[in-house]
């Protein structure tokens, strides 16, 4: 009777408790039905979960960002808005109801705050309808964790066709036109995609097919499909499929008319019989500067003793850019770097940051790019690369793409020299550099080591210290040669 | 004669609670809520910004709220604010102390024109693995927060440029899927 009377003032002065209600335990069935409705993958915007007073909910700062929604909270009537676009989600302390623009749904539980940040039910996932204007979102409880439906859609699993000589692999996308080719190496060939990835990649590939190896990583705003393709592939097609829901990449075996792959020499040793060593900076351009030591004054030492050794090594002609103190400019160091018609320049550099912990060096090579344009001209002549047929129009700035292969290859064992040399840790990088810009041969930029840091710059001081930085290139370039 | 005095109780109490509610929506009537606007002024939305990660080889995400704004060059002046400002967890600044944003121009094509201050320039230091830091914390932070720009154009003090350090080239738009 008290019970009854109590629940009937409650009601008549419009109280509502204030501590939510203990959750109803949700079936099996009911929760992997609402986890489907957002598949987990790589790249899916989730939330975490947590547990209050038997309630799941989510921080409502944690939403918005799910969301990708401003909020706003009005104190006085302690609402929250989550505003994104033309759409608006309100939730009010206390109160089970959401309101999406104009219609409103009733939650299992009331939102309530703690540590002063709302706390609203994963009951929301269920409530909220697909044609909200908001993304759609389910509540994975095996998971623990709150999805949202990819801005940009889902890609699907890859699959593998072979036959008649040929290899295509199939990508489900909901949006193929924004997949692109973005790197043509047979070694690393990539394509980037926008949306998460919900499948899975296959357990092999055909024995008899031109694909050795398939992954898939996730990068800002999309995927990275790296493939490895078989040096057998002569060329390449990647285009939307018909029924607009994939893409498609085809590989070819003997055929020349399809897009080429970068070029790359043969296996086996590589010419070596002109260097171009850059001395990084010069003139006005100090480049780095550590506790008096001028980055542009080591770079013309060390391209002295590295020319000195590769002479005595290798037999090759080296020539420098600069042997005194002044800026080339880029045009006028691309001149001066093609004009001998090398087989690798180096250009040469110091590092500086203002952790003086950090040390170390990079090497940076042309990316694999595709070229604007790709022209079958039959009666141009067989490249040094054994490319013939094609001709690829490529703006001059980039012309060292076309040597991205082999570039990366550089790159690579004068790294790995210097680590076994104790200069590292070494990363190498694809992205043209200045000192790159219309060069048309092999080359790497490589930043030897970090000033800041004061041992490897009494490393380098000491007395035998650029000799024995320039042996360790001198090895990586030896090596590169042997086509180690 | 207990049960019939309950009931009588409990009917003062309802007529009670009546009359006390009648007073407060009156009071309400007479003394009305002020409307706070919820306005963009009080509005915040969750930002990724991107910093040097404390071994200075990587770029690491960080969350920051911002005020919410609905102008584009407001929107991307806090971006860069929060960038100079510096991480608040591990992990360093990338942008050269001062560095602010003068003017911003987003294009029908989606290029995004960022006009920033000469401190950008003048201030930065480093080799070439701080000036790929330096313009991928940019250029990602900028693409992740502002979708709209599709490629960005970087100057300073209103004037186009080659380069930051004579590393990387500045002088043409950059591709943000060619900064991941």
């Amino acid at each position: 009777m008290r019970r009854a009377l109590a629940a009937c003032l409650a009601g008549v002065v419009g109280l509502t408790p204030a501590r939510p209600a203990a959750a109803q335990p949700a079936d099996a069935a009911t929760v992997a039905a609402d986890s489907a409705r957002v598949p987990a993958g790589l790249g899916v915007p989730s939330i975490a979960v947590s547990e209050v007073d038997g309630v799941t909910v989510v921080g409502a700062n944690d939403l918005a960002r799910l969301l990708g929604a401003a909020r706003s909270w009005r104190a006085d009537v302690r609402k929250l808005v989550l505003v994104s676009g033309d759409h608006r989600l309100t939730f009010t302390e206390g109160n089970p109801f959401v309101i999406a623009d104009d219609r409103t749904f009733r939650l299992a539980h009331a939102a309530f705050s703690r540590a002063g940040e709302l706390q609203i039910s994963v009951d929301l996932a269920r409530v909220l309808p697909d044609d909200s204007g908001w993304p759609r979102l389910a509540f994975d409880a095996h998971a623990g964790e709150l999805r949202a439906a990819p801005a940009d859609g889902y890609v699907g699993s890859p699959s593998v066709d072979v036959r008649a000589g040929t290899t295509q692999l199939w990508i489900p996308t909901d949006h193929p036109e924004q997949a692109r080719v973005i790197g043509r190496g047979r070694a690393r060939f990539r394509i980037r995609m926008r949306g998460a990835f919900a499948g899975t990649l296959p357990d092999s590939l055909p024995d008899d097919g031109l694909l050795r190896d398939l992954d898939v990583k996730s990068s800002p705003g999309g995927l990275t499909f790296e493939l490895a393709v078989d040096p057998a592939a002569t060329g390449w097609q990647f285009e939307r499929a018909p029924n607009g829901d994939a893409v498609s990449l085809l590989l070819v075996h003997g055929v020349n008319a399809l897009d080429p792959f970068a070029p790359e020499p043969p296996p086996g040793a590589r010419s070596l019989r002109t260097v171009v060593l850059d001395p990084g900076h010069g003139g006005a351009d100090n480049g780095v500067e550590s506790d008096g030591v001028l980055e542009k004054t080591l770079t013309l030492d060390l391209a002295r003793v590295l020319a000195d050794e590769l002479k005595r090594r290798t037999g090759a002609r080296v020539t420098l850019t600069r042997t005194d103190d002044r800026d080339l400019g880029q045009l006028g160091r691309a001149e001066l770097v093609n004009r001998p018609d090398p087989d690798l320049v180096i250009s040469l550099h110091f590092g500086m940051s203002t952790d003086p912990r950090a040390r170390g060096g990079a090497a940076w090579c042309a990316p694999a790019a595709v070229p604007a344009a790709v022209f079958d001209a039959p009666g141009l002549p067989t490249d040094r690369s054994g490319n013939a047929g094609l001709f690829e129009l490529l703006p001059w700035r980039g012309a060292a793409t076309s040597h991205a292969v082999v570039s990366r290859a550089l790159a690579e064992d004068v790294s790995a020299a210097l680590e076994r040399q104790g200069f590292g840790p070494m990363s190498v990088h694809e992205r043209l550099p200045m000192a790159l810009l219309g060069v048309t041969a092999p080359g790497v930029l490589l930043e030897c080591g970090t000033l800041s840091n004061a041992a490897e710059r009494a490393r380098l001081l000491a007395p035998n210290g650029l000799r024995v930085l320039a042996t360790a290139i001198a090895d990586g370039l030896i090596a590169w040669q042997r086509g180690e | 004669m207990r049960r019939r005095g309950l009931i009588a109780l409990g009917l003062v109490l309802i007529a009670l609670a009546l009359f006390a509610r009648q007073c407060f929506d009156r009071r309400h009537q007479l003394e009305p809520l002020p409307v706070v606007p919820d306005s963009a002024e009080t509005s915040v939305r969750s930002a990724t910004v991107w910093f040097a990660s404390p071994e200075g080889d990587s770029l690491v995400p960080e969350p920051r709220d911002l005020p919410e704004q609905a102008d584009l060059h407001a929107r991307l002046a806090a971006l860069v604010a929060a960038l100079e400002q510096g991480p608040r967890g591990d992990g360093a600044r990338t942008l050269p102390e001062g560095t602010s944003l003068l003017h911003a121009y987003l294009d029908e094509t989606g290029l995004l024109t960022l006009d920033l201050s000469l401190a950008f320039r003048q201030g930065f230091q480093g080799g070439a693995r701080v000036e790929e830091l330096v313009v991928g914390s940019l250029v990602r932070t900028v693409s992740a927060n502002v979708p709209e720009a599709k490629r960005i154009r970087i100057v300073c003090g209103g004037a186009a440029f080659s380069s930051l350090g004579g590393h990387f080239p500045l002088d043409r738009p950059l591709d943000p899927d060619d900064w991941p």
